[in-house]
């Protein structure tokens, strides 16, 4: 039985992928390398993940506003994230998702999620879907 | 959020993708603050003007934005970019900077933003008392809830633009009069001198405090120089967008939370904005932008001296208020000493142009210049400054 995370929609649209999930917030500007889409914050723990193709989990993010611009600049590049989740959704990622049309869901436990799990975001409904969890496709 | 049909119809795209992603902006963040609706604003004032600071990935959108006809439905200004055109000889000189800033500027300007490029947009149009707006660049909100009455959330570039592209902006935070009570009393011990000095008490403040709306007791000093000091500083450490300079204001309760600041504390504060003591080898006035006032008083205090060969002095003001103040422009400039517009030291390259010490009056550059421009920092008085600078 695929696990049903309730959230609230952010941004619509729906998509599935692999997860990249982090108990640190996000700084996009200066924390993400705008031509890699590799993370690059100091004491990160997803330092030198990249983001391009990942549903990426995450707290919620910190820092300038010009985050945002880096988020659709890696979105426009192809390597930017295919979606958002966050535990609260704070206006640097969310006018970041808006600009580069992310789906993106907040309110949701994201400590149910590990990095490698394929789940599907439903930014239209406010929902997470853990389809298949790391340890059974390994 | 409540959307008029009008402002439905944008948000379906029905102007084009460019006010469909601005009004898209409004409504999300209207939607994560729980506005009720959106309201007009007299004016904007965006940031995210320096290539230095806003980099390759913004122009990528400003550009798309710009493409599908983007332009400002009221009066708007932008944050100082990272060169004086007009100073090429200060700059630094890397043809493809110089190109990007360029390109950066024109976006902005083709949307209809005034390209006047100062975090003092108010020395130039004052807003009116008690209009919304929708301001970036924290010092300039501080200051325009603080010192002028009008009202603005702390927005950020993207939002700022957004807000004027569209003329509104989402009804939240202290757009709202129950949003702006004073919630903490901050007592003052010592005597303020010097706008360092207020500088050094913001920066405290700002830390203690984060978002909370403080009244001040014990400023006796309270010049709109010294209070514009105080706010930015305040802003830098902290998330404050309202001060209050005395206690004469709207409360939250008649019992306020008290911190107070004792001669330690200001003392720590002011300290803790140096790195070194080496000497320096530019002194830099004008974070935020000079008002002609303090120009003046530079003028006055330079006078008859010259600024040592080693040193760079630069003052950091809008073309307004140069033009304004061209009389004491060129006591500074026979002095040896430049007075710079449309740039200021944080938003542009120092390292690049051979700096490693700065000096400077400003609490807000001391606080951001360490990591912003990898610069060791010198805070002190504008006399002290003056005193360093010269031969």
């Amino acid at each position: 039985m695929p696990i049903v995370l309730k959230g609230r929609p952010i941004m619509g649209g729906r998509t599935r992928g692999r997860a990249l999930v982090s108990k640190d917030p996000l700084s996009f500007l200066g924390g993400v390398d705008p031509e890699t889409g590799r993370i690059i914050e100091k004491n990160h723990d997803l330092n030198g993940e990249k983001v391009g193709g990942a549903i990426l989990c995450f707290p919620h993010g910190h820092g300038s506003t010009v985050g945002s611009y880096v988020l659709y600049s890696l979105v426009r590049r192809g390597i930017g994230p295919k979606a958002i989740v966050n535990e609260k959704a704070d206006p640097v990622v969310v006018v970041g998702a808006v600009i580069a049309d992310v789906p993106m869901v907040d309110g949701v436990d994201i400590s149910k999620i590990r990095t490698g799990d394929l789940i599907e975001v439903n930014g239209d409904e406010g929902m997470v879907i853990i389809l298949e969890e790391r340890s059974s496709c390994t | 959020m409540y959307l008029s049909r009008e402002e439905e119809r944008v948000l379906n795209g029905e102007e084009g993708w460019a006010y469909q992603v601005a009004m898209r902006i409004l409504v999300k963040l209207g939607d994560l603050f729980e506005a009720d609706k959106l309201i007009p604003i007299e004016s904007a004032h965006i940031s995210g003007v320096s290539y230095k600071t806003i980099g390759d990935a913004s122009i990528d959108f400003l550009e798309a934005l710009g493409d599908s006809g983007a332009k400002v439905k009221v009066r708007s200004t932008m944050n100082p970019a990272g060169i004086d055109y007009n100073h090429p000889e200060e700059m630094i000189r890397v043809p493809e900077v110089m190109e990007k800033q360029d390109r950066i500027i024109n976006i902005y300007g083709n949307m209809g933003i005034e390209t006047v490029l100062t975090c003092t947009p108010y020395y130039i149009n004052k807003p009116k008392e008690n209009t919304h707006l929708a301001w970036a660049e924290s010092s300039t909100v501080v200051y325009a809830n603080s010192i002028l009455h009008s009202w603005t959330n702390r927005e950020g570039g993207p939002s700022a633009l957004a807000a004027a592209l569209i003329g509104k902006t989402p009804n939240y935070g202290v757009h709202k009069p129950e949003n702006r009570l004073a919630n903490v009393l901050v007592k003052v011990e010592p005597r303020l001198k010097s706008e360092a000095e207020h500088g050094a008490l913001g920066a405290h403040v700002g830390k203690l405090l984060k978002d909370e709306i403080p009244c001040f007791s014990g400023l006796t000093h309270t010049r709109e120089t010294e209070l514009k000091h105080l706010g930015s500083a305040m802003a830098s450490t902290g998330m404050t967008s309202i001060f209050y300079p005395d206690t004469s204001c709207p409360r939250i309760s008649g019992e306020l939370e008290v911190v107070s600041v004792d001669v330690n504390d200001l003392k720590n504060a002011f300290d803790s904005l140096s790195t070194t003591n080496e000497s320096p080898d530019m002194v830099y006035i004008g974070c935020p932008h000079c008002s002609a006032e303090e120009v003046k008083r530079v003028a006055l205090k330079i006078e008859g001296r010259r600024v040592r060969r080693d040193v760079k002095l630069w003052i950091c003001t809008s073309r307004y208020v140069r033009k304004k103040a061209e009389r004491y422009v060129g006591i500074i400039e026979a002095a040896g000493g430049k007075v710079l517009s449309d740039t200021c030291a944080v938003v542009t390259w120092l390292k690049e142009i051979g700096i490693d010490v700065l000096m400077t009056n400003s609490a807000k550059t001391a606080y951001y210049a360490p990591t912003m421009n990898r610069v060791e920092t010198v805070f002190s008085s504008l006399d002290r400054c003056i005193e360093e600078a010269c031969e």
